[in-house]
């Protein structure tokens, strides 16, 4: 009985151990600094080629529209003002072509995003409407010399979410906290002036451009798709945060890849 | 002597999962493991895409931008937006999949099993219309094929990584933009709810046999707004307009004069309304510059 009872001992004490472990393994992200680089950490594999599906506000990314068109914006009375003085040809003629194609409007407009890692801190978004790379960085900060850019400069992370991770316990019950990292977050500054839609709507350089990367795979189909959220907050000409969300679906190659230089037009 | 030792043994492993369970609920709150983000609270629609579409109303003929087949383009030309002042259709409700690219705010909340703690469902009421979806996610299936259907569907969802993915069946048709773009209801929806923040982005993958050559995909953002409260939405009808009895305002093939409004405006060809899911792709760009060329 003595050696049963022993045994069954040794059982449970094992089942704790391995219970405990596994808890203890899942909360040591969140305790300890993570040595990986960002290529290691990343959570899904965004690399590759992307096409932006235009499904909503189609006739203000897919055309340049009218003049003095503003639906859906929360401008201010200057930005009404500087939208309603917009002058294409001068834009043209002032080597100002690209103004529409900055961060904040860049990934709005059609076009394909090729995405690779320039190394294993900076992911690198290339765009082929308007011919535009983006650098996101995802170690230090702006330098302080730093020339303003239609592009910006970039920070990211993968967002932490606590989460209770599954443990390896016996029939699936084990568990403890955990992180799980998700979607990407990109903080954009040091911009220089331009447009938030292609007929003259105006962000000043004091805009702070920040988006959210949401990678899912559809359910149905099995291809891959993100979101790009993006919010844009800018003192000087808007009301309020403006908000609005891209979707590109990826590609399996990058044959359509189409250069095509920045136009006002 | 085998038989003892198997029976402590599974003693053994009861104690240690009615441990586990009870560190599992002490942590969290929540039992089974999986993330679950707090989508509670109500969600403002700052409505800054397709504005027009979702607030004053899209132009008759704009039906750009998506998949649609011939018969979908059909039965939108054939659309007469007074048809909206019929008495039996002036309080019908938005449906699950238009409802989140529509006018109104969301107040989101959910129900919890009060012993296990477990979320049984979502509660989502619309602030346009006022109607009310509830997506289950206590496993349960969805209803047979034959079952009704109706504006808001049937709804399962389940925590996928940071997002809410949910799977809508059993829809009345509707339309997809509100100029009488149809929607069938043979389709169903997938939607994927994703809390970022004081931000809600919900995206809708539309799957519909009838009128669809690709899934429609679009997305909505909302700002959670702690301050926000929902009225309450009381629809009644009133006669609009006289008419005689049984008449069905629509147009027959060739004789909607309002089908140019959108073409004008915004300097497109009218042509390029049956192009359907090609107009989605940046390499419709060619086609829109070689016939402003032309």
């Amino acid at each position: 009985m003595k050696t049963l009872l022993s045994s069954s001992m040794r059982l449970f004490s094992a089942c704790v151990f391995v219970s405990s472990s596994s808890m203890l393994f899942a909360q040591l992200p969140q305790d300890e600094p993570d040595l990986r680089t960002a290529r290691e950490m990343a959570p899904v594999d965004l690399t590759g080629t992307w096409v932006s599906v235009i499904s909503e506000d189609w006739r203000y990314r897919m055309v340049t529209p009218p003049a003095g068109e503003l639906h859906g914006l929360p401008l201010n009375q200057l930005a009404e003002d500087v939208m309603n003085a917009w002058n294409p040809d001068a834009d043209e003629t002032s080597g100002l072509a690209c103004k529409g194609y900055a961060a904040p409007n860049l990934m709005s407009l059609p076009g394909r995003a090729r995405i690779s890692w320039e190394n294993d801190e900076t992911l690198k978004i290339e765009y082929d409407y308007g011919e535009q790379t983006r650098l996101l960085h995802f170690d230090g900060s702006p330098p302080a010399d730093a020339e303003r850019s239609w592009q910006g400069y970039s920070l990211a992370q993968w967002i932490r979410q606590t989460t209770l991770a599954r443990g390896i316990g016996f029939f699936g019950v084990g568990g403890g906290l955990g992180d799980l990292l998700g979607p990407l977050e990109i903080t954009t500054t040091n911009l220089r002036e331009g447009y938030l839609r292609k007929n003259g709507v105006p962000f000043s350089e004091d805009a702070v451009l920040k988006e959210y990367i949401v990678w899912r795979r559809d359910t149905v189909t099995g291809a891959e798709w993100f979101s790009l959220i993006s919010t844009v907050e800018d003192p000087t000409y808007l009301r309020g945060l403006y908000i609005r969300s891209s979707e590109f679906r990826k590609e399996t190659d990058d044959s359509m890849w189409s250069p095509r230089p920045c136009s006002v037009r | 002597m085998i038989t003892k030792i198997k029976n402590l043994a599974v003693a053994s492993l009861a104690l240690y999962a009615m441990m586990t369970g009870s560190m599992l609920n002490a942590q969290s709150g929540t039992a089974g493991g999986a993330y679950e983000a707090d989508l509670q609270g109500y969600w403002y629609n700052p409505l800054y895409e397709d504005n027009r579409d979702r607030g004053e109303g899209p132009y008759i003929g704009d039906y750009l931008g998506l998949p649609l087949n011939e018969a979908a383009i059909q039965a939108a030309e054939a659309w007469d937006p007074t048809i909206l002042s019929l008495e039996e259709r002036q309080c019908n409700d938005y449906s699950a999949d238009y409802a989140a690219h529509s006018i109104g705010s969301q107040a989101i909340w959910k129900e919890v099993d009060p012993f296990t703690n477990e979320t049984i469902a979502w509660r989502l009421r619309l602030s346009w219309m006022g109607g009310q979806r509830t997506i289950w996610m206590d496993g349960r299936p969805h209803p047979p094929e034959g079952a009704p259907h109706t504006w808001l569907g049937f709804s399962t969802g389940e925590w996928v990584g940071p997002t809410l993915v949910v799977t809508t069946t059993h829809l009345k048709n509707t339309w997809l933009r509100r100029n009488g773009v149809p929607r069938s209801d043979k389709a169903y929806v997938v939607q994927y709810f994703t809390r970022l923040g004081n931000l809600l982005t919900i995206v809708d993958h539309i799957y519909d046999p009838v009128y669809l050559t690709e899934p429609l995909v679009r997305s909505s953002d909302y700002i959670l707004d702690p301050a926000g409260k929902m009225a309450t939405f009381i629809c009644e009808t009133v006669e609009e307009a006289p008419r005689d009895l049984g008449v069905v305002p629509h147009y027959l093939p060739g004789e909607n004069t309002s089908l140019s409004e959108f073409f004008e405006t915004f300097d497109v060809p009218m042509g390029i309304m049956h192009d359907g899911a090609a107009t989605m792709y940046p390499e419709y760009l060619d086609k829109l510059e070689a016939i402003r060329n032309d």
